[in-house]
């Protein structure tokens, strides 16, 4: 009888764990074991479209000293307050391009569209900012001086955004969602930054899909293969300095934080993969904890989550990296975005 | 036990200040059979890994009961292709609380070199292990640092090579379909390492088995499917292995 009164007591308590649909949207029970979404077939896509789009975004120019922002765990509900607030931050303070560290959106549809609106309203005010129009249909960016310049559509401007994908993003099969939106969580990006009328410098920013935990075989392959070593030039420019963005974080903050979830062999593969690099900087998030060491000679910096549910008061979330020929170096930003002042 | 053997076997205990969770794939009775004092368990592996691909290796580990409550064990793990090399020592206290219901108290050193990436990893773990007839519990706390080795000159003056791991708990769940002293048994396993590392958040899960054969040796196999990111929600295929082995008594 107890025994029966055992199993009645676990069933019920089962159901009502699957009953309750706010835990169902943040949880994925099964995923614990074995998860729906698969990292090979989101690398093998995004591999795909970065062949296919090589010239649409792999190069950002831009003139002397420069600076990025980078944001982590935004999980953007109904709410978007604080994503919002760092897309105005960068356009404000003059950003050359925003990196987001993953989990952007958690995985629900009316999110995602929220999020597609928000950042459609973003470029809007940052081709307004930084391109004139030619005509009724083509924009000429600011910086420009040629007497003929090049004109682009609308669509054609890239709106530098470059996120990669975290576990809440795709946790319910969620990533048609990102996808469509993002298309690639695999890639790397060229900043050639122009130094003077003769002189030049490039960095290297790399873009890796680490929400599975694993980079899984396909990326590590590619990565073994050279894919994402650099390919400015005919490869005889050497990088100035190198830049990655990972979801996952590998260094545990504090003991009663969530530690990594990298296996021990793919943690030891990642930290001699980011020295062979030159990394400079590794951006993590996923913790929601700050966390910042030097190892091997590359500085990790994880980031805080940004989301006002997870952080409610205003405080020091967001990163800006300042670009220099000769100096690197960072700083925190502060958001003063609160769901108390709604 | 004499006084001598004593303080070995406790100061090997302190020493380790945490022990680990002896992960043995031979899942059947672990307790000193009164007779035989001394273990032998060998077994050879096979599987593929994300990062490293195909690998196969063999461990073999000995086990001394000095009483029917105090043993001690010393293993080696060999991984080829993927070049993971591993040793260990465990010092064991039984408790016994019912009359088939053991509580084993594991204190572990362990060493493993991962040659690929030049990084020596020390762990040290204590362990507190549970068995019952159908079922077996293991739960404990692990100190895991790493140190990578082939610093370069220019980064020695400002960077760190080592890196200590805030503590790791261990944890593991088992059930049997028959009791534990059977001659044979199949069983289910999770678990969040195996013999020689232990993982974060990682869970592993697994069938086992064992059988009696003749002259004091026993067969056993486990298969160990072993996800990362499993605390992401995202359990994705990682390593899976199969290993064989044989445990003699004398």
């Amino acid at each position: 009888m107890k025994k029966k009164l055992s199993l009645y007591i676990l069933l019920a308590g089962l159901c009502t764990l699957a009953s309750c649909q706010k835990l169902r949207d943040k949880i994925s029970p099964q995923g614990i074991l074995m998860a729906g979404t698969a990292v090979e077939e989101r690398v093998e896509m995004s591999n795909l479209f970065y062949k296919d789009h090589m010239d649409d975004q792999v190069y950002l120019t831009v003139k002397g000293d420069y600076t990025f922002l980078v944001g982590a765990d935004s999980h953007v509900t109904t709410d978007p307050g604080r994503m919002d607030e760092m897309l105005a931050i960068g356009l404000e303070n003059d950003d050359l391009f925003y990196a987001h560290l993953g989990d952007i959106a958690d995985t629900k549809p009316q999110y995602y569209i929220t999020l597609d609106s928000l950042l459609k309203e973003a470029k809007l005010r940052y081709v307004e900012k930084y391109y004139h129009k030619k005509n009724e249909y083509e924009w000429v960016a600011n910086t420009n001086e040629d007497e003929n310049p090049l004109s682009s559509t609308y669509e054609e401007i890239p709106f530098p955004f470059f996120p990669v994908v975290g576990n809440h993003d795709i946790t319910h099969n969620g990533w048609a969602l990102w996808s469509n939106i993002f298309h690639s969580s695999f890639y790397e990006v060229d900043v050639i930054n122009i130094l003077d009328d003769e002189d030049f410098a490039v960095d290297h920013l790399i873009f890796l899909d680490s929400a599975s935990g694993t980079l899984g075989q396909k990326q590590i392959e590619l990565i073994n293969q050279g894919v994402l070593d650099g390919k400015y030039g005919d490869g005889s420019t050497p990088y100035r300095y190198t830049f990655v963005f990972s979801h996952t974080n590998i260094f545990r903050p504090q003991f009663f934080e969530f530690a990594s979830t990298f296996t021990r062999e793919e943690t030891y593969f990642l930290l001699d993969q980011f020295e062979k690099w030159n990394v400079n900087i590794a951006f993590c998030g996923h913790v929601h904890t700050w966390d910042e060491r030097n190892f091997n000679g590359v500085h990790y910096l994880t980031l805080d989550s940004m989301c006002e549910k997870n952080n409610p008061n205003p405080g020091d979330y967001l990163v800006r990296i300042n670009v220099g020929q000769d100096e690197l170096s960072w700083e925190p930003v502060r958001m003063n975005y609160s769901i108390k002042k709604k | 036990m004499n006084f001598l053997q004593k303080t070995i076997l406790t100061a090997a205990l302190l020493f380790a200040g945490t022990s680990a969770a002896f992960a043995q794939a031979y899942s059947g009775e672990r307790k000193f059979d009164g007779v035989h004092k001394n273990e032998i368990n060998g077994s050879l592996f096979f599987g593929e890994n994300v990062v490293t691909g195909f690998y196969f290796g063999e461990n073999a580990i000995y086990t001394h009961h000095f009483t029917p409550r105090w043993s001690i064990s010393a293993g080696q793990q060999i991984q080829f292709l993927k070049q993971v090399y591993a040793i260990d020592v465990t010092g064991t206290y039984r408790i016994p609380i019912l009359k088939k219901t053991n509580l084993y108290i594991d204190g572990r050193v362990m060493y493993s070199r991962y040659q690929r990436w030049k990084v020596n990893e020390p762990v040290v773990n204590l362990s507190a292990y549970l068995e019952t007839t159908y079922f077996d519990l293991r739960w404990g706390w692990s100190f895991i640092s790493y140190h990578k080795q082939d610093v370069k000159e220019e980064y020695k003056s400002y960077t760190s090579s080592s890196y200590t791991e805030p503590l790791v708990m261990t944890l593991q769940l088992g059930i049997n379909i028959r009791p534990r002293n059977h001659p044979w048994n199949l069983g289910l396993f999770i678990r969040n390492f195996d013999q020689y590392y232990y993982e974060n958040w990682n869970i592993n899960w697994g069938l086992r088995f064992h059988c009696t054969l003749p002259l004091d040796m026993k067969l056993f196999s486990e298969l160990n499917v072993r996800p990362a990111g499993s605390i992401s929600q995202l359990a994705t295929r990682y390593e899976t292995s199969l290993k064989v082995g044989l445990k003699y008594v004398w």
